[in-house]
């Protein structure tokens, strides 16, 4: 693993410079260009604050922060687990050419994903400190932090089995699309846990390891407290257990996984 | 010191008949079943025994599908051997498939980072070499522009002018000789050869073998995977020419044709010398 680590490291700027060139070329002859990563959050939360905020007990700006955040960190997740799909199909060519730690592939992914969701963070961030007119928010960043260095360690994680994954069995990217969208509406991100626990069914959040990473970053944010240790320990459980199956798929299959290209 | 050590070294692929199966055939052709897909295993490499020490220059002839490439991707670490060790000490430089890898939306000069970087350039050994790569490759304003706008030559002049802009310990080559058109072609020929000069331990595949025996010390004739002659380029030339020369030709090919026509089957090994 420190091997792996380390290696990784080595090839520093090839990945970097590729994570730059994703970031550069993802809004490519769009007239706003990266601005879009500021405005496509900002503006699908107005559509769902239009659209769902009437049914939501909560005044539009405690609703618009909650959407926002949980959108944010689901987005991520959902990004590296799809995206990561295509991480080794995609670095084909530098895969046959050059026998660089596997976890490369998986990291650039991960990582043009970070940026962006470090902006809608940013962009959260100063959205609650106006719709609060306080910079309480500020003050409550020490908590979130760590908890986003995790939560990109989980998307890297994610991003390595799905990409392995793929390889070896395409549908994948496709049934996880799918699996995604459900559990969007099986997680609390534009209604409250409320809804679920009307219906006696607290146990699809209690049980939803996505709710527990949108708390860790939503809960300080937006309403300045910090959730239980029930919670964290979910977060870290998960992330932990999913590094493992990570690094283990690398041990396993990286000298087997070209063979399936 | 830089050395390639292969020991009985064999490489099998296993294929499926059909291979990336979608839901859809998973699910109405029952491919899943073994007999209706089976596992195909293919011997690409049998029993290869390589030794190349400081200094040395070898050379891999043999047919199409012989195993030429493959062997040089298990020497550079792409493909691990089935049975049998890899050893090699020394900074890897493969000139294989270069013209593949391309970041198609990035321009010339970020795509010469990328590929530099992933040669194990940083960015402060790259800014001596990065005027003099874009200068070889005599792409001019292009390298301003998305790769994706180059020609197949233009995309192998950048390649070609990245791929060779390294320090090598263990030079691996593959076919990389003939690159752009014919003024680029010997301008190319001589930054080879340079390179090679500069190499610690080169192994390079060809079909030509009038460039083998020129520039290598030692050669290795693949078929089917299994080596079929190692010796001296020359030795090693004249018996692949042997077994390619139909057995009643007129003019048979090559000069040295005093000895007996190789079954191109065979699959026992000669020694040609060393």
């Amino acid at each position: 693993m420190f091997q792996h680590l380390k290696a990784v490291w080595t090839f520093r700027y090839f990945w970097a410079s590729l994570v730059k060139m994703d970031l550069m070329t993802r809004y490519r002859k769009s007239v706003l260009g990266i601005g879009w990563s500021l405005l496509h959050p900002l503006g699908m939360t107005a559509v769902f604050v239009l659209v769902f905020s009437q049914f939501s007990g909560e005044n539009w700006k405690v609703y618009s922060q909650l959407t926002l955040a949980g959108m944010a960190v689901f987005g991520f997740l959902r990004d590296c687990t799809l995206q990561g799909c295509h991480a080794l199909t995609r670095n084909e060519a530098y895969i046959r050419q050059s026998p660089l730690p596997f976890g490369i592939y998986p990291l650039r992914t991960m990582l043009s994903n970070l940026v962006h969701f470090l902006i809608t963070l940013a962009v959260l961030v100063v959205l609650i400190a106006i719709l609060n007119s306080s910079l309480d928010v500020f003050a409550q960043l020490w908590k979130v932090v760590p908890m986003v260095v995790v939560l990109a360690v989980c998307g890297w994680a994610l991003a390595t089995v799905t990409a392995f994954a793929t390889v070896y069995f395409h549908d994948i990217s496709h049934l996880l699309e799918l699996a995604a969208q459900l559990l969007f509406f099986l997680t609390p991100i534009i209604y409250g846990r409320e809804v679920f626990d009307k219906r006696e069914m607290p146990q699809v959040v209690d049980w939803n390891p996505i709710a527990a990473f949108i708390e860790v970053i939503r809960e300080p944010l937006v309403k300045g407290e910090v959730p239980g240790w029930g919670t964290y320990a979910t977060v870290f459980g998960v992330t932990a257990a999913l590094l493992g199956v990570a690094f283990l798929t690398i041990h396993k299959l990286s000298r087997r996984v070209i063979f399936q290209m | 010191m830089a050395r390639i050590d292969l020991t009985d070294v064999s490489l099998t692929f296993t294929l499926r008949k059909t291979r990336n199966v979608t839901l859809k055939e998973y699910l109405l052709k029952g491919l899943f079943l073994r007999s209706v897909n089976p596992k195909v295993p293919v011997r690409a490499l049998s029993g290869v025994t390589l030794r190349a020490d400081e200094g040395d220059r070898v050379g891999v002839i043999g047919h199409n599908g012989a195993g030429k490439s493959t062997l040089l991707k298990l020497i550079a670490g792409v493909y691990p051997p089935t049975t049998g060790t890899r050893q090699v000490t020394g900074k890897i430089c493969s000139l294989f498939d270069i013209a593949l890898g391309f970041e198609f939306e990035a321009n010339g000069w970020d795509n010469i980072r990328y590929r530099s970087y992933l040669q194990g350039e940083t960015p402060k050994t790259l800014a001596k070499k990065l005027h003099e790569i874009a200068e070889f490759s005599e792409l001019g304003e292009f390298l301003n522009v998305p790769v994706r706008y180059y020609s197949a030559g233009m995309l192998v002049r950048l390649a070609f002018s990245i791929a060779t802009a390294v320090e090598p310990e263990v030079l691996l080559v593959d076919e990389v000789l003939s690159a752009g058109d014919m003024a680029f072609h010997a301008k190319a020929y001589d930054r080879m050869k340079q390179l090679m000069s500069r190499s610690r331990v080169m192994v390079m595949v060809s079909h030509d073998l009038g460039s083998v025996e020129q520039l290598c010390n030692k050669a290795y004739w693949l078929q089917h995977g299994a080596v079929m002659a190692v010796g001296t380029p020359k030795e090693v030339v004249a018996a692949y020419k042997r077994s390619i020369a139909p057995p009643d030709a007129a003019h048979p090919v090559g000069a040295m044709m005093d000895a007996d026509p190789a079954p191109e089957d065979e699959p026992a090994a000669e020694h040609a010398g060393v």
